[in-house]
């Protein structure tokens, strides 16, 4: 009985640790969700919500995929090359004798695919992954461009219409992917992932596949970050071979954003969602005031090291006091 | 037979003899590849990656690493000949204005990851995005033209047939080695590398250490930007990208660990002239831009199963 109650003051604890800072997190969310709706009210018809949410979407996937890694210890730099090769592959493939399903297929099974290589050579190999995935983004951006050596490619009309027309379906395919993850991570493989982030020697002993689990992080970032090319592939009506460059970047800025961190184990998904939604909102209300890209930069930049460092400064207060 | 152990268990010399046995090889079965102004280009072509690449090897030996190595070089060449006082006729007060800006940038971003506490890799990434957004402002998109003659020396002028390039390189290598392995300062470097918590409680001062780290790699990365902008004559957006991964590969092929504490710039100069060589190499073969990708991302996966694997644990 002890046993019992002393497991769940630990696992209480642990949970404290891991959400704490998340509260800070939604209050800013949601201050800029409100300014959003204030500026724009066209957010709140039917409309305005899945315009918003489709530009959404593919940074909370690619979010996940660079959050996944980060908290299994890794980092990948190859999220961009790979939104570019699911958008070219969905392009290529749509028109042929299997239609859509055999593209949605094609671009799933490419993402875990390369996935599954990068993270074998960087599980079983023992090369650091930001090179590994450094290395892996050239090979993965030249075959995006021998398969389309400029924009086009075919996507029909009724997929684009289906994913980025006027109905919140991108939001619905979020929340479905979001509870995949939850029931993912009730699996002793799905916390495997957190646990060999976390403490790798400890996940070992205490019976966790290491190597196995950096696999399978590694190929699911894959299929996340290829889905994420499909879906950019319908919104625009064609594919790209360089569409994805801006996501690497981004979905880094978004996870720190979210509160995870490099080391591995430290963060959450959900704060990597808020991440990725603050991100978001923020590019869209500098859009719509007016601000030119290169002011967005500016702020971006600024953003990003005030989301880091405001935290820290406060914990370093917190603790001189 | 402990010969070759030898040389595998000595990442410098391995990637020294690499490089000699690609240049053998490529000089016996390509024409021209063998002959002397072609292998001075490549030399003129490393000297670049090797310079920007010489700060970055300081910082990742103290487990950091600079990933606005590519924004400062740009920042530098653009703004260098905006900034050349017309009065100066030697153009030096010009580099020396540029090179101050390049080490106060690299000294914000040691500030950042020193005091504020943000994580290197983001502190750098934020400020390179930063960096390309200011840009923008300033230079207005434009490419600008240098006519500062200083510049243009150290671009084009060959004293005794050897670039002017390729000897500052020479200079730059003897004093980081210098540094790294002859001055207590580097050994602090490497103690904070291989353990900060070990090199704190024996007194090294992590905050000092960082910020003179960061401000040395914007130096370099400086540097390295007058020089690309004296070679080529003109600065323009978006010409130091190229050098950012460039420089981190060149560190890594020369053996020295992403993780910090372990390696030498002994290992990075070979690593720079092997790059420069594979892509010389990749461009001879005459392949579309997708293919020549591909085999860069290939051979410098195969390079780094040869030299830059992590030991095992």
């Amino acid at each position: 009985m002890s046993a019992v109650s002393s497991s769940s003051w630990l696992y209480g604890a642990i949970q404290r640790r891991r959400n704490r800072g998340l509260g800070g997190l939604y209050l800013i969310v949601a201050a800029f969700l409100i300014l959003y709706a204030v500026l724009f009210p066209g957010i709140l018809s039917v409309g305005g919500f899945s315009k918003f949410t489709q530009n959404w979407f593919p940074l909370a996937l690619v979010t996940m995929a660079q959050a996944l890694l980060m908290l299994n210890g890794g980092i990948t730099l190859a999220i961009g090359p790979l939104v570019s090769l699911g958008a070219v592959i969905a392009a290529t493939t749509m028109d042929g004798v299997f239609g859509v399903p055999g593209g949605i297929v094609a671009v799933a099974l490419t993402g875990l695919a390369i996935g599954a290589v990068i993270g074998a050579i960087v599980a079983h190999l023992r090369l650091p992954a930001i090179i590994v995935t450094l290395a892996g983004s050239f090979i993965i951006t030249g075959v995006a461009l021998i398969l389309l050596p400029r924009p086009g490619g075919f996507i029909p009309g009724w997929l684009s219409n289906t994913l980025a027309g006027h109905t919140p379906v991108a939001f619905l395919l979020l929340v479905v992917v979001l509870v995949a993850w939850k029931a993912f991570l009730a699996t002793p493989l799905g916390l495997g992932i957190y646990a060999a982030g976390d403490n790798p020697v400890g996940a070992f002993r205490s019976g966790v596949p290491v190597e196995r689990a950096k696999v399978v992080a590694f190929a699911l970032s894959g299929l996340l970050a290829a889905l994420a090319g499909l879906f950019v592939a319908a919104q625009t009506g064609s594919g790209d071979p360089v569409i994805g460059t801006p996501f690497t970047l981004n979905s880094i800025a978004a996870a720190v954003l979210g509160g995870v961190g490099f080391l591995g184990g430290k963060g959450t998904m959900r704060g990597a969602i808020c991440g990725s939604l603050l991100l978001s909102v923020m590019i869209n209300v500098m859009f719509f005031l007016g601000f030119p890209p290169v002011a967005q930069y500016i702020a971006q930049g600024l953003i990003i090291v005030g989301a880091v460092a405001v935290p820290e400064l406060l914990k370093a207060w917190r603790a001189k006091r | 037979m402990s010969a070759v152990k030898s040389i595998f268990r000595n990442p410098p010399l391995l990637t020294f003899v690499l490089v000699a046995l690609v240049w053998l090889i490529a000089g016996l079965t390509l024409r021209g590849f063998g002959a002397y102004g072609h292998l001075r280009y490549l030399l003129e072509l490393a000297a670049v990656i090797g310079i920007a690449a010489a700060g970055q090897t300081l910082v990742i030996l103290m487990g950091g690493i600079d990933l606005s190595v590519g924004a400062i070089i740009t920042v530098t060449a653009i703004l260098l000949p905006l900034i050349s006082p017309a009065w100066d006729p030697t153009g030096l007060v010009g580099i020396a204005l540029a090179l101050a800006i390049a080490t106060g940038i690299g000294f914000l971003n040691g500030a950042g990851a020193a005091y504020l506490r943000v994580p290197p890799i983001i502190m750098t990434l934020a400020m390179a995005t930063f960096l390309q957004g200011l840009l923008v402002v300033v230079a207005g998109g434009s490419a600008v033209t240098v006519s500062n003659p200083a510049v243009i020396l150290l671009g084009q002028g060959r004293p005794l047939g050897v670039p002017s390039g390729v000897l500052l390189w020479i200079v730059v290598s003897a004093v980081v080695l210098a540094l790294i392995h002859r001055m207590p300062i580097g050994a602090r470097f490497l103690a904070i590398g291989a353990n900060p918590l070990a090199a704190r409680l024996s007194g090294v001062s992590l905050t000092r250490n960082t910020l003179i780290l960061y401000a040395l790699s914007g130096f370099f990365a400086g540097l390295a930007g007058i020089l690309v902008l004296g070679m080529n004559r003109q600065g323009y957006v978006g010409i130091g990208d190229p050098y950012l991964l460039t420089s981190i590969a060149a560190v890594v092929l020369g053996g020295t660990s992403i993780l910090g504490g372990r390696g030498t710039y002994a290992g990075t100069i070979p690593g720079a002239i092997l790059l420069v060589t594979t892509t010389a190499l990749i461009t001879v073969v005459n392949a579309s831009p997708g293919w020549r990708s591909i085999m860069f991302g290939t051979l410098i996966l195969a390079l780094l199963l040869v030299s830059g694997r992590e030991a095992r644990r």
